[in-house]
């Protein structure tokens, strides 16, 4: 019964993990051009961001179109909109990779400090373990691993914290402290996009129990 | 190095996540029907009025608008059912696949057998299953392969493995669903190019709704289909053009007619109407 | 009076005039019976009639009635169902000649049968020629009882619903296949039932038959074109006979006829009920 109507389901929800792919390549694109300090790559991410918005843009379309012509309703309704809300937050974090990717580029030209970039790399593989985790329970519908994410952005925090705390205890040259800085927004990009597969964690739950919590306060 | 060269995914494969073709897609196709300022009266009351469209292969086009818009005096005008009714005059012109369907030389019983149609009420023959679909192809003079026949237009109508085990019992006996499933069968027994569905759910039940209308998904690969409904959800779930009527004032005051208000791809009709009277309508507010 | 009496009453006065109607008609029965068991034998059927009533027979008038009922039959129901055919499917029904041929029909249905003898005998008889023979008796009740045949059938085809005729002539069928092969055999339980009972009115009519001819006293077995009596006529004749024994003949063939008569009801009955439509 309704087979092309579940054909429809189905493809947004397979095109919403597609947007995700492309997604994590942006991220793991920008933390190579970071430590390469490679301005090409850097390029190259910032002009992808059109695809990846593209995407979004055309997810948006299929929506409108699947609720006008289907009028989902009960958890058809709910992973439709919990798929809308998704493409929105990885859109968000294809923007993150973007500020990534400026920066650095900014910065090029700067003497990088190493523990301070691995720490950046710790932060960035951490997230991109997240956002994939949070897609496949999505996927799975697995509510507590998407639960589970929080103490991964646990980590990141913490990763965070140890960054900002090293800037600002560098003592050093006009031209380090200013990639320091810029630095700290990287970090707080990457923090962000923690953030962000946490919120598509909540979207999980979403769908399988209908009911929608924050999965921390906003205190933290 | 470049590592976003060439993205893993080909994005324009997922293209349009497109649910339903688009407008340019279905205007490309052969026109199975091209109507121009049709009108249709009634022993001079007119009840239909300048309408102009086309009907494109191997589509659903449904016929939405409120009662007395004309929507099924309209598709009588496709297997010319309307000569059956004493004072009945159509105007304009109306063309099957290029010849005028009204042309002098043309036989009505040779449209309708090209255009079948099937009814809001299930209207299946007091015959056996097997008599009731064999109709058709009986009347027509095809004798051979009518056992063949038969099954393929049930299996074409998913009925078969419901009533395979019992072709020789009453019509009768069957379901609502199952005989409106029946009907269409018969339809489908001619071998005809176009099926007429003149609100073939409204009698149904969800379930058996839901039936009909995957059915008619299944047959837009062989056949052109016309469905008049007044459920705009129907429409919105199963068509791929939509054609929203409306009543207007006669010119003169008195009395009123029906006419086509807008003509499109469903998603747009339901997503971004162009006149403010389908807006009225699909949003409810209508009235 | 309270609606309690009121409804009482009628139940009461309802139930008089059923007591009236059907003691009248078990007693007709009942001195019929007992006064004509005693003739009922082989003999009836088989001998024909004679002064002797231990000798004589109704045979050759229960044979002529058979004749009659099958010309009759052959006759009747063609021309009573083309005629209800053309007019419930083919006639325009605003027309003015059609409407005078429905007004026409009525009427005639409530023509007396003896109208009918005096036509017949003018010009069927004498007119065209045919003479005082069983065929002309079988063309006139033939005209009795076609106005019945007709208003039958034409019920009958009505009570097709418009959706059949709407749905075959869809499926690309001509006026006349659609008619031929849908309302037809739908409406046949109707046409059937109709003519059966205007057969079994047919079969007790006397005065048109005596009126052209019928003999009264007939000792062969009658042909198609040659002289007759019916079986009304034979006990007409019997029951002026003074011998009590021919009453007795009168009274067992009266049974004979009722017999022959509710057979051919009870059998309208049985195919209105086996093979009525449920739409």
């Amino acid at each position: 019964m309704r087979v092309e109507y579940q054909q429809s389901l189905d493809m947004i929800e397979a095109s919403l993990q597609e947007q995700g792919a492309l997604v994590l390549r942006a991220v793991r694109g920008a933390m190579n051009a970071l430590e390469a300090q490679d301005i090409e790559l850097c390029d190259e991410v910032i002009a992808f961001d059109d695809e990846i918005d593209d995407r979004y843009h055309r997810m948006e379309k299929s929506i409108e179109e699947l609720l006008a012509l289907q009028a989902p309703v009960a958890a058809d309704l709910r992973l439709v909109l919990a798929v809308l809300h998704n493409s929105i937050h990885l859109e968000r974090i294809g923007d993150h990779a973007v500020t990534i990717a400026k920066l650095t580029k900014l910065t090029a030209a700067f003497e990088p400090r190493h523990d301070l970039v691995e720490g950046l790399r710790e932060m960035a593989d951490r997230a991109e373990e997240m956002v994939r985790a949070a897609l496949d329970a999505f996927a799975t519908r697995d509510v507590a691993r998407a639960r589970s994410l929080v103490e991964l952005d646990e980590l990141i925090d913490r990763t965070n914290r140890r960054v900002v705390g090293t800037v600002l205890s560098m003592a050093a040259s006009p031209e380090q402290q200013e990639w320091g800085m810029r630095m700290i927004i990287v970090a707080r990009s990457l923090e962000r996009i923690g953030d962000k597969a946490v919120d598509i964690g909540e979207q999980t739950e979403f769908v399988a129990t209908g009911e929608f919590h924050e999965f921390s306060d906003a205190s933290h | 190095m470049t590592q976003m060269e060439t993205p893993s995914i080909d994005s324009s494969r997922i293209a349009e996540i497109s649910l339903s073709s688009s407008r340019e897609e279905i205007e490309r196709r052969e026109q199975v029907f091209t109507v121009e300022d049709l009108g249709v009266a009634y022993s001079g009351n007119v009840a239909l009025a300048g309408v102009t469209m086309n009907v494109y292969a191997n589509t659903v086009t449904a016929f939405i608008g409120p009662s007395g818009c004309g929507k099924s005096t309209y598709i009588r005008c496709f297997n010319r059912m309307n000569d059956l009714i004493v004072g009945a005059a159509v105007t304009g012109s109306v063309r099957y696949h290029a010849s005028d369907l009204y042309g002098r030389e043309v036989d009505p019983v040779e449209v309708r057998r090209r255009v079948g149609m099937v009814f809001q009420k299930p209207n299946p023959f007091p015959k056996s299953i097997f008599d009731n679909v064999a109709f058709g192809p009986r009347v027509l003079g095809w004798k051979k392969g009518l056992d063949e026949r038969v099954e393929q237009s049930l299996r074409q109508a998913a009925l078969w493995d419901e009533v395979k085990d019992r072709l020789s019992e009453s019509a009768l006996g069957l379901s609502g669903g199952q005989q409106q499933r029946l009907c269409i069968a018969r339809a489908l027994a001619t071998e005809p190019d176009v099926i007429l569905m003149d609100e073939p759910a409204s009698a149904l039940d969800p379930i058996a709704t839901g039936r009909i209308e995957d059915l008619m998904h299944d047959l837009k690969r062989e056949y052109t289909i016309v469905v008049v409904t007044h459920n705009m959800q129907q429409a919105a779930r199963v068509a791929d053009m939509t054609a929203f009527f409306s009543v207007d004032m006669h010119e003169d005051g008195r009395g009123r007619h029906g006419v086509l208000v807008e003509y499109d791809a469903t998603t747009k009709i339901f997503t971004q109407p162009a006149d403010r009277r389908t807006e009225d309508y699909v949003t409810g507010r209508f009235g | 009076m309270s609606r309690q009496w009121q409804s009482r009453l009628f139940v009461g006065a309802m139930i008089l005039s059923l007591a009236v109607s059907f003691g009248t008609l078990g007693w007709l029965l009942a001195t019929t019976l007992i006064q004509g068991l005693p003739g009922i034998s082989w003999q009836l059927f088989t001998a024909p009639p004679s002064t002797v009533p231990e000798e004589a027979g109704a045979r050759p008038a229960i044979l002529a009635t058979v004749y009659l009922a099958v010309a009759l039959l052959a006759m009747c129901v063609p021309v009573g169902v083309a005629t209800a055919i053309y007019l419930e499917e083919y006639a325009h029904k605003e027309r003015w000649y059609n409407r005078l041929l429905e007004v026409n029909i009525q009427n005639l249905a409530a023509v007396p049968a003896i109208v009918y003898g005096i036509l017949g005998l003018a010009f069927i008889v004498r007119g065209i020629g045919v003479g005082r023979v069983l065929f002309a008796g079988a063309l006139i009740l033939t005209l009795v009882v076609l106005p019945t045949v007709i208003i039958a059938s034409r019920e009958a085809i009505r009570a097709v619903p418009d959706s059949i005729r709407q749905g075959g002539l869809a499926l690309g069928a001509t006026k006349w296949q659609m008619i031929w092969r849908q309302v037809l055999p739908a409406s046949i339980p109707g046409i059937a039932t109709g003519s059966i009972l205007a057969l079994s009115r047919a079969v007790g009519e006397t005065a048109p038959l005596l009126l052209i001819g019928a003999l009264q006293y007939v000792a062969f077995d009658p042909t198609l074109f040659g002289a007759f009596t019916a079986l009304p006529v034979q006990i007409y004749t019997w029951v002026k006979l003074p011998d009590p024994a021919f009453q007795t003949l009168a009274a067992a063939a009266i049974i004979v006829l009722l017999v022959i008569v509710i057979g051919m009801n009870a059998l309208a009955i049985f195919v209105r009920n086996r093979y009525r439509q449920r739409w």
